[in-house]
């Protein structure tokens, strides 16, 4: 099994009482709390450690998107991968992923992303998202047309990848007339494409037909196990064949020294449960953006919100993995047994978790944890 | 006098219609809350005029269309109704959303329609102010914003007093999410709307809210100045929903406004 190194790149940097006065940390806490000398710093802090990931023998570095919130402050994710792409080796580096419904311009980021691979040797892989509601709000992007946007934006970024330009697009959505990119993957055909899934069967049986590697987040393992099998329900529809290699799953996970260690720096992770997702429905799933059958699961998929889950429940139940490299590595072997996939994401920093503490973590999957994955 | 309910085909798409009344043809185009039928303005009204209140595509009991894009395709979807419907050239008022429907019919064929009734109408930018993001907010906050006071309301019980029934939860849901479709960017405006008012030299009258929180009564104003034909009605103590919040007092307005015309 494959191990990824994933961090939001927070920007924690504000009294968290200051943040409670407000709905929600997306969209309405002013930007008057953004603290520009600390993001220069953890800008250069946060692409060591990737670094560090890589050359401790990471399989990947993960790395995402979002905007308008302190959570994750990487807000270009192409620029990410196209630095990472320059300064680390061997890692793959898998962008989970660009935010395709509010995406105006597929062609520029089909250029985009082939630009990260040919820096990068070819390590891309290329994850497409729908994203949270609130990017639809930053991008003013009409949440109704999310997944025909999706659908649409994806189909000629693919188009722009494996067909020889010059041609047009007349779509329903995007309409270009001269369609001819000047820059093209390494990897042929194409970059593998990833999809996150956290409560769309859609996107699973979507994701299964086309044979893309499918990876829910954070969810339950029984969760996790219908969303797969939607997925296979997908890939069976189109006569494909899965594997484990199909199939990813993240949590959140830290090692250190000691089991003591381990434990308080995974409390850091509780953040992401629930103050950074906290705020009204009408921002997270914005009228039209999830279907009715996705509406449904999505209250199935989270029978308790993460947000309501003590750090003991949230470690009990495996959303949060602490421990000794040992210990850790019993953790990813269980979540392996249970779901029966090939990839493993690990949100590995998340708040306040500091530059020494995060370090240690990655030295000690790479010398002890990895090694180990690597025989499953 | 009682109405009765039809579905008309226009287009291919069912639209559900509330019909009555006695006179003249009234095409009653309703706001992005809902078609909410009968209510006793309309019945005042019905005395004197035959009232259509048709229920847009993609709202209520009407048939989808999401293909729509914007309030001007919901505009030409609406003319196609008054010939359809075989009305002639029928008075036209609209509320909201409804109103602007109204607004961009006006400017696209004139001579459709007789008279033309605005009420806290969306289609134009304010100057000053803005028109509230719906969307951005929930049915509690929204429901304490829309009216001036509830306690005033007549119908209040009737119309927001009960809890909602599931159908009736997805029907809203449905509401909101075609509503989004119509007006979401630009939210709630045509910019090109106003190059096109002075067209209408129909005799209009528009009705506003003094306290409307949706829909700033400066745009009540903004169509005053554009619309030619137009004269502008202010009702203290009244929010988003004039017909609803002031019924007598509007329907009053409404008959002495289209008697006019006789």
């Amino acid at each position: 099994m494959k191990l990824y190194y994933f961090s939001e790149m927070p920007h924690h940097e504000y009294p968290d009482a200051e943040g409670e006065k407000y709905p929600s940390l997306r969209l309405g806490f002013p930007n008057r709390f953004f603290d520009r000398a600390k993001a220069a710093a953890n800008y250069q802090r946060y692409l060591d450690e990737y670094e560090y990931a890589d050359q401790v023998g990471y399989d990947g570095l993960m790395i995402n998107e979002h905007h308008s919130t302190p959570s994750c402050v990487n807000v270009g994710v192409n620029m990410a991968a196209a630095l990472l792409g320059r300064t680390t080796k061997r890692a793959k580096l898998l962008i989970l992923g660009n935010i395709l419904p509010i995406e105006d311009n597929p062609v520029r980021m089909a250029e985009q992303i082939a630009m990260a691979d040919l820096i990068s040797g070819g390590r891309v892989l290329s994850g497409f998202v729908r994203g949270v509601g609130v990017e639809q709000w930053w991008a003013n992007a009409n949440p109704v047309h999310n997944r025909e946007r999706f659908e649409e934006c994806h189909d000629l970024i693919l188009k722009c990848w494996t067909e020889p330009g010059p041609f047009r697009w007349e779509g329903t959505h995007y309409h270009f007339r001269h369609v001819n990119p000047w820059c093209l993957p390494l990897q042929q055909p194409h970059p593998p494409i990833w999809i996150p899934g956290t409560a769309s069967p859609e996107t699973a049986v979507w994701a299964g037909q086309r044979g893309y590697t499918y990876v829910p987040f954070l969810v339950p393992f029984d969760i996790a196990r219908e969303l797969f099998d939607y997925y296979r329900q997908g890939a069976a529809e189109a006569g494909r064949e899965v594997t484990p290699d199909n199939l990813g799953f993240l949590i959140c996970a830290v090692t250190a020294d000691t089991r003591a260690k381990a434990l308080e720096a995974g409390r850091h992770f509780v953040w992401r449960m629930g103050p950074t997702l906290r705020g009204p429905i009408e921002w997270f799933s914005p009228v039209g953006m999830r279907s009715r059958a996705g509406k449904q699961f999505a209250l199935k998929a989270r029978p308790r919100s993460l947000a309501t889950l003590s750090y003991e429940e949230l470690v009990a139940e495996r959303f949060i993995i602490a421990g000794t490299p040992d210990e850790v590595a019993d953790g990813f072997a269980l979540v392996q047994r249970e779901l029966g996939i090939g990839h493993l994401l690990l949100e590995a920093q998340e708040s306040r978790m500091d530059h020494v503490t995060t370090m240690r973590s990655i030295e000690l999957m790479g010398a002890k944890v990895i090694p180990a994955m690597a025989r499953l | 006098m009682r109405p009765h309910e039809e579905t008309i085909s226009v287009g291919g798409i069912d639209v559900h219609a509330w019909i009555g009344g006695r006179g003249d043809p009234l095409l009653v185009l309703h706001g992005a809350g809902a078609n909410r039928g009968w209510v006793r303005w309309i019945q005042q009204v019905a005395e004197h005029f035959t009232v259509w209140a048709p229920t847009h595509p993609g709202f209520g009991r009407s048939g989808d269309a999401e293909w729509m894009e914007g309030v001007d395709d919901l505009a030409r979807f609406h003319l196609w109704f008054i010939e359809a419907a075989g009305l002639g050239r029928p008075h036209l008022l609209g509320h909201s959303i409804g109103g602007w429907a109204a607004a961009e019919m006006a400017t696209m064929s004139p001579g459709s329609i007789n008279r033309l009734v605005l009420v806290a109408a969306t289609g134009l930018k304010p100057e000053r102010g803005e028109i509230l993001d719906v969307f951005y907010h929930s049915d509690a906050q929204l429901r304490d914003m829309i009216v001036h006071d509830p306690k005033t309301v007549p119908e209040w019980d009737e119309l927001f007093g009960q809890p909602p029934t599931p159908a009736g939860l997805e029907m809203a849901d449905r509401s909101r999410e075609m509503t989004a479709r119509l007006s979401w960017k630009p939210y709630m405006h045509n910019p090109r709307l106003a190059h096109f008012l002075p067209r209408v030299t129909n005799p209009t009258l528009i009705v506003w809210g003094r306290d409307d929180r949706i829909v700033p009564v400066e745009c009540g104003e903004q169509y005053r100045r554009a619309l030619p034909g137009a004269t502008l009605r202010v009702l203290e103590r009244c929010g988003h929903l004039p017909p609803i919040e002031h019924p007598d007092a509007f329907a009053r307005l409404v008959l002495d406004f289209l008697q006019e015309a006789a």
